[in-house]
């Protein structure tokens, strides 16, 4: 998939901030995702379907606040009954067990703007906006929080080193980018 | 600031939420006859109570859901938070 940039006029590459001084390692990398695959997948109310028997690319539909995940496929919750799926493989194929009496299955894959940020100080740069206790957080939690005011939804990649990616609605895409990048000039940034 | 638990994801800030009104509200019969005064009190008429209240909120930058919660109004103490299908 080749999908627009919805972060093409603000992220541009370079080194930001204080960054002076400092090797690669002390200071926060900044990324787009793009090109990826993401569904809705939301369980009706009155189904009586067991989610434990359906998996996706091979991944139970995690509990609340936690993710599951394989190095092609994602899956995040995001609220009961509701999970977000991304994917760098076609997700349909997984997705074909999931009836539509059952399961109500949308493509958001143009819908976020996805903000990979990674280096040891990622956790001030999320409570300088975020009212999250971001420090209980580790590598396969997720949550649904505000950033500025931006709603966002942040998912824990890794502890080593700090990876998180933060989504946004497209639309506030270009807003969270700025709340972001402001927020890390402090410790010195590279778009990559 | 508020601290409130939402039944789904725990322990999350008020900037999270949004205030949802008086959870012991109840609408009106349907295909009955009703009021004009039944109609104002459903959608209008609030007793505005000093104490303990029990609110509708809605976990709006969170997992979307809408929850009751038991609140001093005096206070802000938050005393017990409950999906919509349990009693409080």
């Amino acid at each position: 998939m080749n999908s627009i940039s919805s972060l093409k006029n603000v992220h541009k590459l370079g080194l930001y901030g204080d960054h002076n001084d400092k090797n690669e390692n002390q200071i926060i990398k900044i990324k787009e995702i793009k090109n990826i695959n993401l569904f809705q997948v939301v369980k009706y109310k009155n189904t009586e379907k067991n989610i434990s028997n359906f998996k996706i690319d091979g991944l139970n539909l995690p509990n609340a606040n936690k993710t599951s995940s394989n190095p092609s496929t994602r899956i995040i919750w995001m609220g009961p009954d509701n999970w977000f799926v991304f994917s760098s493989k076609d997700t349909r194929e997984n997705l074909n067990n999931f009836k539509e009496t059952d399961f109500a299955i949308t493509d958001l894959s143009h819908s976020r703007s996805i903000i990979e940020l990674e280096g040891e100080m990622i956790y001030e740069v999320l409570k300088k906006g975020s009212p999250l206790d971001v420090g209980k957080l580790k590598e396969g939690n997720c949550a649904n929080t505000v950033y500025n005011g931006i709603t966002i939804t942040l998912d824990f990649i890794s502890n080593d080193p700090n990876t998180i990616r933060i989504f946004g609605l497209r639309s506030f895409g270009e807003s969270l980018y700025h709340s972001l990048t402001d927020s890390c000039l402090e410790f010195g940034y590279k778009s990559i | 600031m508020l601290y409130i638990k939402c039944p789904f994801c725990g322990m999350r800030s008020q900037n999270e939420f949004a205030y949802g009104g008086d959870a012991s509200v109840k609408r009106p019969e349907l295909n009955k006859d009703v009021s004009d005064k039944e109609w104002d009190d459903f959608v209008y008429n609030r007793k505005s109570l000093r104490g303990k209240h029990i609110e509708l909120w809605h976990h709006v930058s969170g997992c979307r859901q809408w929850f009751k919660a038991q609140r001093d109004t005096a206070t802000h103490e938050i005393f017990k938070t409950a999906m919509m299908n349990e009693e409080i």
